[in-house]
């Protein structure tokens, strides 16, 4: 269709930069001007972008029952080609905790990302390869500048196992005005690596000769057609006993989120429910293998909201913003029959803090965070955390 | 500087556009806002061979506005409260265009896509 298309008459671009900086312009007319070209150039301040571009964090905690902790938490590299205007490839490639060393704890190397991307059609593109399950906020939109908080929400850890990422392929479009979806066919979860205390997070194989007996079905839909707001709902389906061949065990997940901003007003939610399928003949099974019941709960449940406000005026070049976060997430909501359900599972958390933003891309992050549980035996984690994370 | 930034704009285009339709403003403002990983609006639809401005701010990153066919246009979209992109736009063949961000900027880029229909004359209201 492009091809067959004709530009009538002229096209001009410029770039036109803040109140403060020198007018810096670029006319352009029909020829094709390159992207590096174009921006704000004439200020010896602009960004100068290399062939990739990652983002990195790097944070200091410190508990307040236990020493401090120094971390270079991500280290995270994404590399697109574009073979035409149909075909493309992005890549994303994470070193965890900075050091990978065989057979030993620590660190991890993960291929988060490497699909192809076929665009077909506004309403219907086919993705394949390695791929984001595409559940929640911060699981595909997970910059550290872009949330608050030095770490994840929990509910983004134990509920939603970010960042859950496994092997497949799917469609995913636009249906107009402003909804789009994706529907993707993914490795399913490994029930065996189901845990009481944190849920879904070890249970993704992570696309490393993933078995398949069944598949993990997933999707989400959005709407992103008014400015200020986002808003999904998502799913994930799938049977997980492909370890376990005796009996089967599935999990089921539902998901709901909205972020909204106006003025300097911010605020986001999440809601998530997850439901698992066999549970208790899983309890049963790794019990008589192990001989440690694993615990493992017919249904998760956890939520979060938080606020926020940026508090420098616009005409500053700087942003910094102050936060707070209340979660609400339950690793053993509801038990299987003859399972009793630990109250030290039953938690929530307050996380206050702030981010400042020395650049928009690079963020400087403080906060504290009480976490607090039903049981009145384990203590509750309380910390101070600071961290840096960059965007390039 | 609003208004400054307009004239700049405006010479520019008649720079840019030999003959005819100097002395024509754009008929149409339509600002767009860029953030990870959408565009909003994702959707814009203009009438066949007019003049409409597009002023594109970014809410996080740099990111890219490339219209897939009719000129190359690609352009940077400076990072927020780094100023603003304006692309000046005047299609004469009704049709839908693809743009899209071409600047990498996170784990779901791919997802910035929008829609510009161009719609035939006799068909606007
Ligand atoms: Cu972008």
């Amino acid at each position: 269709m492009f091809l067959a298309c004709e530009v009538v008459a002229s096209i001009c671009l410029t770039a036109v930069p803040p109140a403060t900086g020198r007018p810096a312009t670029l006319p352009v007319s029909v020829q094709a001007p390159r992207l590096a070209q174009s921006g704000t150039s004439g200020s010896s301040n602009a960004p100068q972008s290399g062939p990739v571009s990652g983002y990195m964090d790097f944070h200091f905690s410190k508990p307040t029952d236990g020493p401090g902790v120094i971390d270079f938490h991500r280290f995270v590299l994404l590399f697109s080609h574009r073979f035409s205007d149909r075909l493309r490839f992005v890549g994303e490639l994470e070193l965890e905790h900075a050091v990978v060393e065989g057979l030993e704890p620590g660190g991890e190397l993960e291929l988060e990302q490497a699909y192809v991307d076929f665009l077909i059609r506004p309403e219907i593109n086919f993705r394949a390869g390695m791929i984001l399950a595409p559940v929640g906020i911060i699981n595909e939109r997970h910059e550290p500048p872009v949330f608050h908080g030095v770490e994840r929400p929990f509910v983004d850890t134990v509920i939603i196992p970010t960042t859950w990422f496994d092997a497949g392929a799917g469609v995913h479009g636009s249906l107009g005005r402003g909804f789009r979806y994706r529907l993707y066919a993914m490795a399913p979860l490994d029930a065996t690596e189901l845990r009481a205390e944190e849920g879904l997070r070890g249970a993704a194989q992570h696309g490393s000769e993933a078995q398949v007996r069944n598949v993990g079905w997933t999707g989400r839909l959005e709407y992103v057609g008014v400015r200020g707001l986002q808003t999904g709902v998502s799913f994930w389906r799938g049977n997980t006993g492909f370890n376990t061949p005796n009996f089967d065990t599935s999990v089921g997940l539902f998901e709901l989120d909205a972020r909204f901003s106006r003025g300097r007003f911010e605020a986001r939610g999440q809601h998530a429910h997850v439901f698992i399928g066999g549970a208790g003949e899983l309890n049963d099974a790794v019990g008589r293998t192990t001989g440690v019941n694993p615990n493992i709960a017919d249904q998760l449940r956890g939520s979060y909201v938080e606020a926020a406000y940026r508090v420098l005026p616009a005409r500053f070049p700087h942003d910094a913003a102050v936060f707070v976060r209340y979660e609400d997430f339950d690793t053993q909501f509801r038990m299987p029959a003859g399972f009793v359900k630990l109250p030290q599972f039953d938690r929530d958390a307050w996380v206050v803090g702030a981010t400042y933003w020395v650049d928009p891309d690079v963020a400087i992050k403080f906060d504290y965070s009480h976490v607090r549980s039903k049981s009145t035996v384990v203590p509750a984690p309380r910390s101070i955390n600071v961290g840096l994370g960059w965007w390039f | 500087m609003r208004s400054a930034s307009l004239g700049l704009a405006g010479a520019l285009l008649m720079a840019a556009s030999p003959g005819g339709h100097q002395d024509r403003p754009p008929a149409r403002v339509v600002h767009v806002v860029a953030e990870r990983f959408s565009f909003t609006p994702s959707e814009i639809t203009i009438d066949e061979g007019s003049r409409v401005e597009l002023r594109i701010t970014s809410e996080d990153t740099t990111h890219g506005f490339r219209l897939i066919g009719p000129g190359d246009i690609d352009v940077e979209i400076p990072r927020r409260r780094r100023g603003e992109a304006r692309v000046v736009i005047e299609i004469g063949q009704p049709g839908e265009y693809i743009f899209e961000c071409s600047k990498l900027c996170g784990a779901g880029h791919g997802f910035m896509r929008g829609t510009l229909r161009v719609r035939a004359k006799a068909a606007a209201p």
